[in-house]
């Protein structure tokens, strides 16, 4: 029975270090000497960086990857200078384009970046508190303890359910149902124990940099508040963040919240962000991100994100996909807002072919048919071989005669 | 008077046979030549060729209808979807709602509808449509169009599609195959398929 004594000592070890956050006194500490290139040890270890390097060869030639030469240096160099020049090169960083918020860590070293991740990040400092947490399931090498946490919990689960089966006793068979609600619900505090530590150890890359240690609380504030602009425009019950459910993988996003902001250094608040810089390096994405996001069917967070971005200015691209956001969801008021935001992209950047056309649906829809048909006629002047031209000339004829 | 266990026989026989009744949504053949209701529809279609009818519905009006399997070749008919339904079923109403068919939706938009759901149903990564134009479908007026898109198995796929609407409903088939030999292969199939279809008065 050592493992349980190994696996409760590092629980222990866990909650505590989270625990001291919450009194909001001491910072991060700065991370631990790196101990140079590392190479996988024991059977184990071996095993599970070979199946790694296997999904990897497959994540290389993924179709979702987006192999744009500079935005991918930009996102290693964030890393690079978040974590040091030493502990990046074990690290292989790969932008998919999944519109999600995630990032993910294998055993080996394989980083996946989302580009959801990519859209809601604002500054530098917010995508580094990010990289900087997934390194730290590396740098502890989480993936393998979490395996080896996994297999010692269901060996003896089935050790105990063998056992149990040979013994007719009403009592066992109970003892047994309890036994596995134990083992599993350790099992999935081990793993959000571990998302705590490696939420230190990212912090702590934070606070030994030059970028604002903050902001990694700031990445969970903001999530919140777009969870909740999504429950409140579906008309769902505001959602509680601090609950832990038995099989949370993770931390609740509150707690998360609470204990960043309290693990970073006081004395780093003067610190820049770089937004500008983040800003600079998203441009030739931000517009096709938004687009994936829209589509996804979620008003009220889709509508929060575009509102975050704008703080920084609206620009036509912005007005373009939050027109386009109202018009999806297709409401008679939706239409008339719809309308409202694609004339101010215009008013912006009259050649946005994309708003013309949005414009001229939303006011067709409307009932505003005359105004609808000059924007679409604009539309097919500034994209005279649109993929959908032949469709925006029927409709023109259509409904109407053309000026 | 009949004994008990003939009157549990008489009753496994009668629900038996109400489970054959209803289970026409088993998976099954659409022989060549042999005209097919979508999904007891008004939508009717002549199959030039056999094809299989998948058990696997996406929603109660749909029907799936393969050569090979549906992630080789797979032809969805959306047959009559009304104002304010989406296009297949919810997997959660509350937590994850899907796009709406409305009625007042001009044709050129029936794409970015597919488009929204697949992106949210299927988990899609990336969906461009790469052409868009008029085409008489059912005897209505509609939209013909075709589009790339990646599905969660990260193959890349194209696919071609049908639509109208017809009587305030939507009626639309689509085609996706992996971009790398089958969609070629199978495309001529589909649309010799598409060709026959037609909606019953």
């Amino acid at each position: 029975m050592k493992w349980i004594v190994q696996f409760s000592l590092a629980v222990s070890f866990a909650v505590s270090a989270s625990a001291a956050s919450k009194k909001k006194t001491v910072p991060a500490p700065p991370p631990p000497p790196y101990a140079g290139a590392y190479q996988p040890q024991g059977v184990d270890e071996i095993g599970l960086w070979r199946e790694d390097d296997e999904r990897e060869r497959k994540l290389a030639d993924s179709p979702l990857l987006i192999r744009d030469e500079s935005l991918n240096a930009y996102v290693r160099n964030v890393f690079c200078s978040t974590v040091g020049l030493d502990r990046c090169n074990s690290v292989r960083i790969y932008v998919v384009r999944v519109p999600v918020f995630n990032a993910t860590m294998t055993a080996n070293g394989t980083m996946s970046v989302y580009s959801g991740l990519l859209l809601r990040a604002r500054t530098e400092a917010e995508l580094a508190a990010v990289l900087g947490h997934e390194f730290g399931h590396f740098e502890r090498r989480h993936l393998l303890e979490r395996f080896k946490a996994s297999r010692k919990s269901t060996d003896l689960l089935s050790w105990a359910a063998v056992l149990t089966s040979m013994s007719r006793s009403r009592q066992l068979y109970q003892s047994f149902d309890m036994l596995q609600f134990s083992v599993l619900g350790n099992y999935y505090r081990f793993g959000r124990n571990q998302e705590r530590e490696a939420d230190i150890l990212g912090i702590g890359y934070l606070n030994a940099g030059t970028l604002l240690p903050q902001a990694a609380s700031r990445v969970w504030r903001n999530l919140i508040l777009e969870a909740e602009a999504s429950a409140a425009a579906r008309g769902l019950k505001k959602p509680d963040f601090d609950r832990i459910s038995f099989f949370s993988s993770h931390p609740s996003r509150g707690e998360r919240a609470n204990y960043l902001y309290a693990l970073a250094a006081p004395d780093a608040l003067g610190r820049g962000e770089g937004a500008e810089r983040y800003a600079e390096a998203l441009a030739p994405w931000i517009t096709s991100f938004l687009d994936d996001q829209i589509a996804l069917n979620d008003f009220g967070a889709s509508d929060f994100i575009i509102g975050r971005i704008a703080e920084s200015g609206w620009t036509a691209d912005l007005w373009r996909v939050r027109g386009d956001l109202y018009r999806r969801r297709g409401h008679q008021r939706d239409l008339m807002n719809a309308a409202d935001f694609y004339s101010k992209a215009i008013k912006l950047n009259p050649n946005l072919a994309a708003a013309q056309r949005g414009l001229g649906l939303s006011l067709i829809k409307t009932g505003r048919k005359s105004e609808g048909i000059s924007a679409l006629e604009e539309y097919l002047q500034l994209k005279p071989n649109a993929s959908d031209a032949a469709m925006i000339r029927l409709t023109i004829s259509s409904i109407g005669e053309p000026k | 008077m009949i004994p008990l266990t003939r009157h549990i026989r008489i009753l496994f026989f009668a629900v038996l046979l109400s489970l054959c009744s209803s289970s026409v949504f088993a998976n099954a053949y659409r022989e060549k030549d042999k005209q097919a209701k979508i999904a007891r529809t008004a939508m009717t279609v002549l199959p030039p060729r056999d094809w299989n009818r998948l058990k696997y519905r996406p929603g109660k009006y749909t029907e799936v209808w393969t050569l090979d399997g549906e992630q080789l070749n797979e032809v969805t008919f959306y047959a009559g979807i009304q104002h304010g339904k989406p296009i297949v079923k919810e997997r959660n109403k509350k937590h994850s709602p899907l796009p709406k068919f409305k009625s007042n939706i001009l044709l050129m938009e029936i794409p970015e509808l597919l488009e929204g759901t697949y992106r949210a149903h299927r988990y899609v990564g990336n969906f461009t449509l790469t052409s868009a134009k008029p085409h008489v479908f059912l005897g209505y007026e509609g939209v013909y169009f075709t589009y790339n898109f990646t599905d969660r198995d990260e193959l890349p796929r194209k696919g071609e599609a049908r639509a109208t609407i017809a009587k305030d409903k939507l009626y639309m088939v689509t085609f996706d195959a992996p971009r790398l030999h089958y969609f070629e292969r199978t495309i001529g199939d589909f649309r010799s398929l598409a060709d026959t279809a037609a909606l019953a008065e």
